[in-house]
């Protein structure tokens, strides 16, 4: 009896043990630095001094009136926007292609669609940064569309598209294989063209996968950071200048991290909002087989 | 009969001639790297699209040189693989108890929930809060400290990938090794973790692969030369040699091979991963 009585505390306690090691690291690196941030968004904390004074809401009433953050505002929406349209026809594209089953040669695309996501953003603002420069330049005979503020943001955004397409690629395709091939039979015995079956079956049934693409892609770049900031820095002039490189440069350029993070707590809550809202925007069209 | 398999023919080809030009402008940009990593620089302001006259290598001995290739690149080795460890064994473990107790016990159920929320939080909030803690901790430019830092901002989606996993499988052999007399962590460490194999190579595959290419959390914390990875690395190091492309495209395809490497071995468990949805934006 006593036996039984220890072994099944020791049970008791075990899962509890199986939890703590990844609790820790998550408190540390997730839990600790959220609520600090709550924190430091209502002092006047310059990124550098031990000392800091509260505030109460200046931080977020200075946001309200800060005539420089419009524009990264303005440039993060472009970049959502043609991101989101982007990544869509992109990456559905591609999952068309290599699910129209040319058999060796599917494999090959796939792998060669997903190359580019094994290599890290500034590997790719790099390449890009040369290929715009000196081959862009010498085909169309124009000055460096990375140097103009209008067309510096789809620039940036085809870059991202070469570097991360692929990832929703694989998602697409899967929702792909995953529509039965019977109803298309039953399609094209009826007679349907190949934009009706495209219309009336592919897209309906992929919705689960747009639901998700739509909201990676749109998240990811919302957050657009590392590519604009290796690319251009923000330029020209701001004009590829994101809000999260805004955060970034208040911390170590303009020594106001207090207003930095300040700025971060709204755009998250932004953040969460716009994709719960787009989650059940998309969740509502889901249909079932 | 003749007529439609004809058309069904000229569609085919059509179909494979469109995925060949794709494949050719998603190729494109990697083959200009190598073509110009092995020019020199009079070659490279003469025409950047022809092919190199000669193959000059010095460009790869410079660039290693300059870049410190060797050091980054153990740096990266050193940040990456203890972390993807501590994440699988983390997680695994973390999955498994919130899996098998989270019906009946509320605490468990919530911090399923936590982990799960914890994922839509951006890295952009927590950048200046854990500059400020590092930067108490004295923690900046310590490779450890990257390690647990990565290690905790990647634990709770492992968790989560697991959770899923383990829910899958039966608990029956769990509680045969029981009656065979195993302790908790013995049955756990020789029947259970053995069994979440597939989760765990996906799991492992994809951390690799997101810590190696990390940027953000590199560039807040390592700011000194001798600790960098060689993404920030990269990220000053190409913004100090602009004009000396052969050498930085040479640096360049130094800093591709591993993770090519690692993406061909690797291919079938990032592609079963990404494709049931596990990716982090």
């Amino acid at each position: 009896m006593r036996f039984r009585r220890k072994r099944l505390s020791s049970e008791a306690v075990s899962k509890y043990v199986f939890l703590f090691p990844g609790l820790c690291f998550f408190t540390f690196a997730i839990v600790v630095p959220f609520f600090m941030g709550i924190n430091i968004a209502f002092t006047d904390w310059d990124g550098i001094a031990k000392d800091y004074e509260y505030v109460g809401f200046h931080n977020f009433l200075v946001a309200f009136q800060d005539k420089r953050l419009w524009v990264p505002i303005m440039n993060t929406l472009e970049f959502a926007f043609w991101g989101v349209i982007g990544n869509t026809v992109v990456s559905l594209g591609l999952a068309l292609l290599v699910n129209a089953r040319t058999g060796k040669l599917s494999v090959a695309a796939r792998t060669v669609f997903y190359i580019p996501c094994c290599f890290s953003a500034i590997l790719t603002a790099f390449l890009w940064n040369f290929l715009y420069k000196e081959i862009v330049t010498e085909i169309f005979a124009i000055k460096n569309p990375l140097g103009m503020p209008k067309w510096v943001i789809i620039c940036i955004v085809i870059m991202q598209l070469w570097n991360t397409s692929g990832i929703n690629m694989m998602i697409y395709l899967s929702g792909l294989k995953n529509i039965p091939s019977d109803l298309y039979e039953a399609a094209t015995v009826d007679g349907a063209t190949a934009f009706q079956k495209f219309g009336k079956i592919t897209l309906p049934l992929l919705m689960p996968a747009f639901t998700v693409c739509i909201t990676l892609a749109l998240t990811s770049f919302m957050k657009e950071f590392a590519l604009p900031l290796s690319s251009t820095g923000g330029g020209p002039a701001g004009a590829s200048r994101t809000i999260s490189i805004y955060i970034y440069e208040n911390l170590y350029r303009y020594n106001k991290a207090g207003y930095g993070e300040a700025i971060s707590m709204m755009f998250v809550i932004f953040l969460v909002l716009l994709s719960t809202a787009i989650q059940s925007f998309f969740r509502k069209r889901e249909v079932e087989i | 009969m003749q007529n439609l398999k004809r058309k069904k023919k000229r569609k085919e080809i059509l179909l494979v001639f469109l995925t060949i030009m794709v494949m050719v402008a998603f190729f494109y940009p990697i083959f200009v790297a190598v073509i110009t990593s092995f020019k020199e620089n009079r070659e490279i302001s003469q025409s950047v699209m022809a092919l190199p006259q000669t193959l000059y290598i010095e460009n790869y001995r410079i660039a290693a040189e300059k870049s410190d290739f060797i050091r980054s690149l153990l740096n990266t080795c050193i940040v990456t693989f203890p972390s993807v460890v501590l994440i699988v064994f983390c997680g695994a473990m973390g999955g498994y108890a919130i899996a098998r107790n989270s019906e009946r016990h509320r605490g468990f159920r919530l911090m399923d929930r936590l982990y799960l929320a914890s994922l839509m939080i951006p890295f952009q909030i927590m950048m200046i809060p854990v500059y400020k803690i590092y930067k108490n901790l004295h923690l900046q430019n310590s490779l450890f400290g990257m390690i647990l830092i990565l290690t905790g901002t990647s634990v709770a989606y492992a968790t989560f990938l697991y959770v899923g996993f383990v829910k899958s499988i039966p608990r029956e052999l769990e509680e045969a090794a029981k009656l065979d007399g195993c302790g908790p962590y013995q049955t756990f460490f020789r029947v259970v973790f053995p069994l979440l194999k597939p989760v765990t190579v996906t799991v492992a595959a994809l951390h690799v692969m997101w810590l190696w290419n990390d940027f953000n959390i590199a560039l807040i914390i390592l700011q000194k030369d001798e600790v960098r990875t060689l993404t920030v690395k990269q990220y000053y190091f190409f913004g100090q040699y602009t004009a000396e492309y052969g050498m930085a495209f040479a640096s360049a395809i130094l800093s591709m091979i591993p993770v090519l490497i690692f993406f061909l071995s690797a291919q079938r468990y990032l592609v079963e991963g990404v494709s049931a949805g596990a990716v982090k934006s």
